[in-house]
């Protein structure tokens, strides 16, 4: 019988490929453990009982970002909240991803959780995954059979279920090249700062010279089991140039797709009418700050 | 000793035990710990409401480094209750509400203890759950205390049923009032539950000695009330039990009454080591205590000019499972349900209802808050359909310095005018209309008025003065983080004309401090106060009996000086306190002891003036006032609203340290703040679901305003120390209702309901915007 | 199973032995008699555990002792130098920004950290920084003139 007395050993491997072997090795009760921030707090209350942990702190290669020679970034897995919060490496519409990392928790926290963490645990009120979804990152996985990379949107299975098979780990997180006329905005709503958020929204888009939409893509956290993604609204304000008119209508699309649930942060029915509002001001705030660029 | 600060009445000097804090020394509950000692852990009900059948505790048992188990068979028969006897020291014979106590475990570790406690099975046959005063009422419902009419009452309580206590007070002519009115306003206002949440959970330490006595250190608000309940609930002699504290990591409330120090009592008693036990944050939650839900009708009457003439005020109050301070919430509510205006026609009543829910009770401002929030909500939609301004209409209806309050009891000293006035000024509240928003957020003002009280039941002091001539200061009372402890200490000073370093306090203790009631109700500093200014007397005239005769004069002709020295008026001779003391200790008249002990004992009711019945104090308090203007901004968007500003201005009578009251009132109005905007325990069936941090949600620095303004009124009360009475629980009174009367201010509509979260305020606005 | 960790905490370094899943903030209360920790949640919200590891504030409530070996760990018991207050400390107490003091071991090691970075913060700057660790007494505004007011007096 599995108790808290139950012995649990402990590992700080130096590579990824160490990593994946010890956490096979122990089995489907073992864990990997990145900033420890959920992990060690559901150990606390006795909601998990690991036999082996498997540190990923001393692993060089997931604590780097790195901004690649086509454009895109690499995000490793160990990078801490608020190293992404602040990543210069980060512009354009990849600051969907920056603005989500400020927002969640608060300093210490941030100090502490991983991005790998983050998306592993999938909390459907998290802040990484509607913004990874937005950016439409890749996710490294390495296992057993070595690694893999599966877009943002198929990782994120819903309610706390992720793509990873036993024994895989998340490496990185992979933004793919932005334009520079690209934007990105993560707007979050939660009841006091800090807070998992009781609805997200998270945009990312590229404008053509005259202001007209080219590319833009949406993504709805906290109303749901996982980041929500709604083409047919991504599709409908594609050559818009973002009218209160068509971004109403677009919103109404969004809605339908959303599943929330009443929970201690807020009831369904209050998602349903907060996100179009959120979207609204989302884009609202998107064409106002580029305006004077123009 | 001129020119040296005194650090007496009306100076701010830092903390006493500032420096431990500062350092991380200072001893809290779980800091503390004794050799060989015990850990241990509660075992919480699974269901809401059940007759217990049996226990199975063999599992438990065999867990290594167990050491006892006890469940309800092995505690004494004994029922505690600060009003209505009704609360054994754990379950007993039936499950009251979900997560209560069932049994204890004590084992070598703490995690021992807490992995043995969750193999303890109860068997239970289940009863209907009452989760609701309604389903309480209910024809046919469960009754959740079978032996109420036989429990003890320390009141002329009306119960019956499910319902613990029926209170009801009556002035003039009711029916006269409202046929006079013009206009006649009425409205149904609930409020949710609110956790005390001080930072530092429940928990307690007992040793036990070889004659069997107890000593019992716990998280605590008065050594006196644990003793008490301890004693009842054990059905020990008082003699047999001492109890102590150390620094304690914020109250509210909370503490006041009993938490888990009988549990630990009982372990000590029977494994004859020291027990810990401290609760972790899911159980400080689940069955400590909470503020009551309300549900308030309240109607009023006014003339066209703005003269009330008639309320009437309908409560229904949530009693949770046991007593505990509730009767005392219903009466007080009640009593403050007018707010600080003359009506005359008034009746105020309300049933307090036993449900299936862990207690609810005393916490910051013991019910007046919420009828705070009806009661000023409803002016300011009078003041509407008026055309008034708000301020003009309340302005109207004051209370005035020489009236008396609801029920006829005295009110000395009244600073309520000027905290009007200072707040209007500082808020500059006429031009308020000319305050702007930022984009996508509307701004709002809102006012709401206050009284409350400080007082209640006995308190004492004791100073003694050493032989170097400095004192020692014995209160009893419990420095809950308060500040009374410095307080207290700067009154002594004060009061005997010497330096604060040369008083020192002594901690709590049952055995050698003078009663106490407890730090709560506002009312240390009031009369605990008294008791040092009393005891500070009869220091004196000891000191001066001695000067007499060694100074061969008349005592009359002798006075107090600064720095610790009795000299004769008009001449050089002088004795110091320390010459005194050492003729005392040595030679003749003894040791020189001064005492001083009273009962607040002010009647709350004239009987000629007002009718009442079941009613739970008879003495109740002075009274303090405040006045309370807040701006807020409301997203557009999302209905999420914060507090911008606020500008409180509260009557203390006397700031004996004037930062310290600053810090009650500021972490008042953050309380209040809490409780309007985002706190709410929510019950998922007869589960609590949000007992974490994570899920019920505390304002943090971002969700604080900076500029909140503490704007310190003094109308002395003159019976009260240096003019001082109470200022811990007025900051937070009218905290709901200014945040109501600011957010309708600015969306054009009342919410009706606490929390005003996002959702609330959000839908008020699409009503309106629907409407229009 | 007990391990042996060796952990470096306020300079001093220790062998202690623990099992895999025990927290630094148990490790710091229990083993280290470092009561200055205090543990408000158990979970990472309140903040009181807070503590300084490599000079970051972290909660210890949600750190493994196991995984921070050869980390420098600051205590409250640690910050003061020489046995001189940090300024930050005194600036507390000059600011009389301390009720109960549960919260202000957490708040101190936030503060001091953040001063380091930031010897000139805004208000809200402050405000930010402190967001991670709740006062349910005093209403924040005497800890946020605190940090402002050792910020003003250049120190940390
Ligand atoms: C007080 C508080 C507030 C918070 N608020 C927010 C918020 O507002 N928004 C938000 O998004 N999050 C919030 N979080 C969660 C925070 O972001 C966590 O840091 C994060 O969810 C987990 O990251 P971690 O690195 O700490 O993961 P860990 O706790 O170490 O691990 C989490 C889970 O993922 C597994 N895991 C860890 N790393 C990997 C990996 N590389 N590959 C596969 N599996 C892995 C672990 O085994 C474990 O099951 C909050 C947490 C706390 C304590
Ligand atoms: S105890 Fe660690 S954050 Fe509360
Ligand atoms: S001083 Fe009590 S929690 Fe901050």
């Amino acid at each position: 019988m599995l108790t808290s007395m139950t012995k649990t050993d402990f590992q700080k491997p130096k590579t990824v490929e160490e990593a994946v072997t010890l956490l096979k090795e122990a089995g489907d009760d073992a864990r990997p453990i990145s900033g420890g921030a959920t992990l060690v707090a559901l150990m606390n209350a006795r909601l998990v009982q690991p036999s082996r942990l498997v540190s990923l702190s001393a692993i060089d290669e997931l604590t780097q970002c790195t901004y690649q020679s086509d454009g895109s970034v690499r995000i490793g897995a160990m990078r801490r909240h608020r190293q992404t919060a602040f990543e210069s490496n980060l512009k354009a519409a990849h600051q969907v991803v920056s603005g989500a990392a400020s927002q969640i928790a608060n300093p210490p926290v941030r100090n502490m959780g991983t991005i790998g963490g983050s998306i592993s645990f999938a909390d459907p009120a998290a802040d990484y995954p509607p913004s990874l979804v937005a950016a439409n990152a890749e996710i490294e996985i390495a296992g057993p059979e070595g690694r893999r990379r599966i877009p943002a949107e198929e990782f994120f299975l819903g309610w706390y279920e992720t793509a990873l098979e036993p024994g895989e780990i998340v490496t990185a997180v992979i933004l793919p090249p932005v334009s520079e006329s690209s934007v990105g905005q993560y707007e979050k709503l939660c009841r006091i700062a800090g807070d998992f958020a009781l609805a997200s929204v998270a945009v990312t888009i590229d404008f053509n010279a005259s202001n007209t939409v080219t590319s833009l893509r949406l993504a709805v956290g906290g109303c749901g089991g996982g980041p929500i993604r709604v083409e047919a609204a991504e599709q409908a304000l594609i050559g818009t140039k973002l009218e209160l008119d068509a971004v109403v209508d677009a919103a109404e699309l969004v809605v339908a797709e959303l599943d929330p649930i009443d929970d201690v942060r807020g009831s369904a029915e209050y998602r349903l009418k907060v996100v179009p509002r959120l979207l609204q001001r989302a884009f609202n705030n998107l064409v106002e700050t580029r305006e004077p660029a123009q | 000793m001129d020119g040296i600060d005194m650090q007496g009445v009306g100076s701010s000097p830092h903390r006493l035990e500032i420096m431990e804090k500062v350092t991380g020394s200072a001893e809290y509950i779980a800091d503390l710990s004794r050799p060989n000692m015990l850990h241990a852990a509660i075992t919480q009900s699974t269901v809401a409401h059940a007759k217990i059948l049996g226990y199975d505790i063999s599992d438990a048992m065999a867990v290594p480094g167990v050491v006892c188990v006890l469940t309800g068979e092995d505690f004494p028969d004994g029922r505690m209750g600060a009003f209505i006897k009704d609360e054994h020291a754990i379950a007993k014979d039936k499950i009251r509400y979900f997560g209560e106590p069932v049994a204890v475990v004590a084992a070598e570790t703490e995690a021992i203890a807490r992995e043995a406690a969750k193999r303890v099975i109860v068997k239970y046959e289940e009863l209907p759950a009452i989760l609701s005063p309604e389903e309480g009422l209910a024809e046919g419902a469960a009754i959740i205390h079978e032996d109420l009419d036989s429990y003890i009452k320390v009141f002329p309580a009306i119960s019956s049923g499910n319902m613990a206590s029926y209170t009801e007070l009556n002035e003039g002519d009711l029916e006269a009032g409202f046929a006079e009115a013009d206009l006649v306003v009425e409205g149904t206002y609930d409020t949710a539950p609110q956790a005390h949440l001080a930072i530092e959970p429940c928990g307690a330490l007992a040793d036990i000695d070889k004659q069997g006595r107890v000593t019992l250190w716990s998280a605590n608000q008065s050594v006196f009330r644990v003793q008490a309940n301890v004693c009842e609930s054990l059905m020990m002699p008082m003699g047999k039990l001492r109890c102590l504290t150390p620094r304690v990591g914020g109250g509210f409330g909370n503490k006041m009454e009993p938490h888990i120090q009988p549990l630990v009592v009982r372990m000590t008693q029977a494994t004859k080591r020291p027990v810990k036990m401290i609760l972790n944050r899911e159980e400080d939650f689940e069955c400590v205590r909470a503020r009551h839900p309300f549900k308030v009708r309240c109607k009023t009457g006014v003339k066209k000019d703005g003269t009330i003439t008639a309320r009437e005020v309908e409560v229904l109050l949530d009693c949770g499972a046991f007593g505990d301070d509730s009767p005392g919430v219903l009466g007080y509510s009640l009593l403050m349900s007018l707010g600080p205006y003359r009506i005359p026609n008034s009746k105020a009543s309300g049933k307090l209802v036993y449900t299936n829910k862990l207690r609810f009770g005393a916490f910051r401002g013991f019910g007046n808050p919420q009828v705070a929030f009806a009661g000023e909500t409803q002016l300011d939609q009078i003041a509407e359909k008026l055309g008034m301004d708000p301020l003009d209409l309340r302005q109207k209806n004051l209370i005035q310095p020489g009236d008396v309050w609801f029920g006829g009891g005295q009110v000395a000293s009244n600073g309520l005018q000027e905290c009007v006035d200072k707040a209007r000024a500082a808020s500059d509240w006429d031009n308020r209309k000319s305050r702007t928003a930022p984009k996508g957020k509307r701004r709002g003002t809102g006012v709401a008025l206050s009284a409350h009280i400080s007082g209640l039941l006995g308190t004492g002091a004791i100073i003694r003065v050493f032989e170097d001539g400095s004192v020692a200061l014995n209160t009893g009372a419990v420095d809950i983080g308060q500040g009374s402890d410095t307080v207290l200490s700067q009154m002594c000073a004060e009061a005997l004309k010497i330096p604060l370093e040369k008083v020192s306090l002594a901690s709590p203790d049952t055995d050698g401090s003078p009663y106490n009631w407890g730090t709560t109700a506002s009312r240390v500093t009031y009369t605990t106060g008294r008791a040092v200014v009393g005891a500070a007397a009869e220091v004196e005239k000891q000191l001066k009996e001695h000067a007499a005769q060694m100074l061969e004069c008349s005592e009359m002709d002798l006075e107090l000086r600064p720095g610790g020295i009795v000299g004769v008026s008009g001449s050089d001779k002088e004795v110091s306190f320390h010459q005194i003391s050492l003729r005392a200790h040595w030679a003749a008249g003894g040791p020189i002891v001064g005492h001083h002990t009273w009962v607040f004992n002010q009647p709350t009711i004239d009987p000629k003036r007002a009718v009442c019945s079941g009613i739970p104090f008879p003495q109740v308090g002075v009274f303090s006032f405040g006045c309370l203007i807040v701006d807020t901004l409301t997203d557009e968007a999302s209905g999420k609203t914060e507090v911008a500003e606020a500008w409180s201005a509260v009557d203390v009578g006397k700031a004996i340290n004037p930062s310290s009251v600053e810090g009650q009132i500021v972490g008042g109005f953050v309380q209040g703040m809490g409780f309007a905007l985002t706190e709410e325990m929510v019950w998922d069936g007869p589960k609590l679901a949000n007992p974490t941090l994570l899920d019920y949600k505390v304002p943090t620095t971002l969700d604080t305003p900076y500029n909140i303004h503490s704007i310190i009124v003094e109308a002395a009360e003159p019976d009260g120390p240096f003019g001082a009475k109470g200022a811990g629980e007025i900051g937070l009174v009218a905290v709901p209702a200014a945040i109501a009367n600011a957010i309708a201010d600015a969306i054009g509509g009342h919410v009706h309901s606490l929390p005003m979260k996002p959702e609330k305020v959000l839908n008020k606005m699409l009503e309106i915007e629907d409407a229009t | 199973m007990s391990q042996p960790v060796t952990l470096t905490v306020n300079g001093k370094t220790s062998d202690v032995s623990c099992g895999a899943t025990t927290t630094l903030l148990t490790v710091l209360r229990d083993t280290l008699a470092l009561t200055g920790s205090k543990r408000g949640c158990n979970q990472g919200v309140c903040g009181a555990c807070t503590v300084l590891v490599d000079g970051a504030p972290m909660r210890s409530c949600l750190t493994l002792a196991a995984n921070i070996e050869g980390q420098n760990i600051t205590t409250i018991e640690g910050l003061p130098e020489g046995g001189d207050l940090k300024p930050i400390q005194q600036a507390i107490i000059d600011s009389d920004a301390v009720q109960c003091g549960f919260c202000t071991s957490g708040m101190i090691l936030t503060a001091h950290e953040f001063l380091q970075r930031n010897s000139n913060p805004s208000i809200d700057e402050i405000r930010t920084a402190l967001s991670g660790n709740i006062c349910r007494c005093s209403g924040y505004r005497k800890i946020v003139d605190a940090v402002a007011l050792a910020a003003s007096r250049g120190g940390a």
